[in-house]
């Protein structure tokens, strides 16, 4: 990339950015609700779940191309570019996320350890997609690339894509935030109050997921761990109220995004690895900050 | 008049097991009512009860007002949120919103209104985390005010603060009780306070509910005749 002016590589990487700006300002609100109820290694566990369904469909694909078909594609043409292709691939990785929350809320109400079954499920899920990834070579490089967190390659359909789903994750967010924050903070409060907190309770698990499938599948797991983590804890540092916090979790990953944005084109590094170390380098202060955090 | 809360023959407990069994009791507009017992007796299931958290195994349990004030335990709250105190109090509307709308001018104006009753108006801004123990719980009654209540239920709401909290405490109950007529029901291990603050107990114990005078029914030589050593857990619970 050396050479090649910034108002070129701007212009030659607009979807990739712009997908990067979106992500960065929406994942870390999700994550902020993670950090607060505590869950915040299911912003970890879920993306790779995500990253299992995108392999698993993968996998199947020659199957599925055979047997039920992809609006006429082939496997070739699934392969590329394509909205049918991306949908496909999308569903999978919502359907995987969703049954991986599902098998991790229904077995937290069974009592044990909620660290011990994350970190199971993290090891299962990790090595499912190693195992499945080595069985299957087909979308081989498009799974390297999400892991490494290189999304330069995004274009113009999974730019729309990520914008439409986070969209609808953001407007539920703002619509709900309220309700949101009283189940989480005092839930037997709010049953007494008339709030229904087990439908919202699922609202919260269907925006996590939601966001968790839509950003693995586009940007990627390595820059979702780090936007579902790092600016909310960034921002629980310096937060005086609620909206305070929700606004910097924001704010710090718009930061964390135009300042991975600059490491990267400077110095030819990975976008999503740049963005979630520059996400980390925003952490510093707050930690030096002596006072409250989490 | 109609009473507030009805329980008849209410059958409280967990996982089909009944932790207490035929509970008959109504709770009128402005009456005062302690929750005591052991640990373990029940106190807080019939408690669960009163509020609908839990469903009767068996009986019934009618409510006649929706205005309910609930004040729970504060050491169960995370103290991770960083919630500013007007933001805890403006919750206890919560439940009155509709769709994109926010909080009304009213419900705000309320909400001064109730930090105002508990004493805690200059300190709205204030992180809720950083209030002292006393302070925090005046901060819950003040949400469940909100709620414009005919019946507040308080879960332990002395324990664990200094005596002049648990006093300050108490004289806002009772203030609120009798000024604005809103019926109270605490739970509480702390016999003596209970005894010198209210006028009517219901004794959890052994799976049944007694109800009676806490004069009478607290008094020390009639615990030891009648209960013997269940009541020792309680007491030295007050020390």
């Amino acid at each position: 990339m050396e050479g090649v002016p910034w108002g070129e590589r701007i212009l030659l990487f607009r979807w990739a950015l712009l997908a990067a700006l979106v992500a960065s300002a929406i994942c870390p609100l999700v994550g902020s609700f993670l950090l607060l109820r505590r869950t915040s290694f299911y912003g970890i566990t879920l993306p790779l779940f995500a990253t299992l369904g995108v392999v698993l469909g993968f996998t199947l694909l020659p199957w599925w191309i055979g047997h039920v078909g992809l609006g006429g594609l082939s496997v070739e043409a699934a392969l590329s570019d394509s909205h049918a292709a991306m949908n496909y691939h999308f569903a999978w990785a919502a359907a995987l996320t969703f049954a991986g929350l599902g098998a991790l809320v229904a077995l937290g109400r069974r009592g044990g350890t909620e660290t011990g079954r994350v970190a199971a499920a993290f090891a299962i899920a990790n090595a499912s997609t190693i195992l499945l990834g080595r069985l299957s070579p087909l979308g081989k490089g498009f799974v390297d690339e999400l892991l490494q967190g290189e999304i330069l390659g995004v274009g113009v359909h999974e730019f729309e894509m990520l914008a439409v789903l986070l969209g609808v994750v953001l407007v539920l967010f703002v619509v709900f935030h309220r309700e949101l924050l009283l189940v989480s903070f005092d839930r037997e409060a709010a049953l007494v109050l008339g709030v229904r907190a087990t439908a919202l309770e699922a609202l919260l698990h269907g925006i996590t997921g939601l966001c968790v499938a839509a950003g693995t599948m586009i940007v990627g797991p390595t820059l979702l761990f780090g936007l579902l983590v790092l600016p909310p804890l960034a921002a629980r540092r310096w937060a005086r109220s609620m909206t305070s916090f929700l606004v910097l979790s924001g704010a710090f990953g718009l930061l964390s995004a135009l300042g991975g944005i600059l490491a990267a084109f400077q110095w030819d590094l990975p976008l999503g690895a740049a963005i979630v170390g520059t996400a980390a380098l925003l952490l510093v202060p707050g930690l030096l900050r002596p006072g409250a955090g989490a | 008049m109609p009473p507030l809360l009805r329980l008849t023959q209410a059958c409280f407990g967990y996982g089909g097991k009944p932790v207490v069994r035929d509970v008959d009791l109504e709770i009128q507009p402005g009456q005062f009512l302690g929750i005591v017992g052991p640990n373990g007796g029940g106190k807080s299931t019939l408690f669960k009860g009163c509020l609908g958290l839990i469903a009767p195994l068996a009986g019934r349990v009618e409510r006649f007002t929706r205005r309910l004030g609930y004040v729970p335990q504060r050491e169960h709250l995370d103290s991770i949120y960083p919630l500013r105190v007007d933001e805890v109090v403006h919750m206890g509307a919560y439940g009155r919103l509709r769709g994109w709308r926010g909080l009304s001018t009213e419900d705000r104006r309320l909400a001064q209104e109730c930090l105002e009753r508990v004493g805690l108006a200059a300190r709205a801004r204030a992180q809720f985390s950083a209030l002292s123990g006393g302070q925090r719980q005046r901060v819950l009654i003040a949400r469940a005010l909100m709620a414009r209540p005919e019946l507040l239920l308080l879960d332990e709401p002395t324990s664990g603060v200094d005596r002049g909290a648990q006093q300050q405490i108490l004289e806002l109950l009772l203030d609120l009780n009798r000024r604005e007529r809103i019926a109270v029901l605490l739970v509480s291990h702390q016999l003596q306070m209970v005894r010198e603050a209210v006028g009517e107990v219901l004794w959890v114990g052994g799976g049944r509910v007694q109800r009676g005078e806490a004069s009478t029914l607290l008094d020390p030589a009639h615990l030891d005749r009648q209960y013997g050593s269940e009541t020792a857990d309680a007491r030295t619970l007050e020390d």
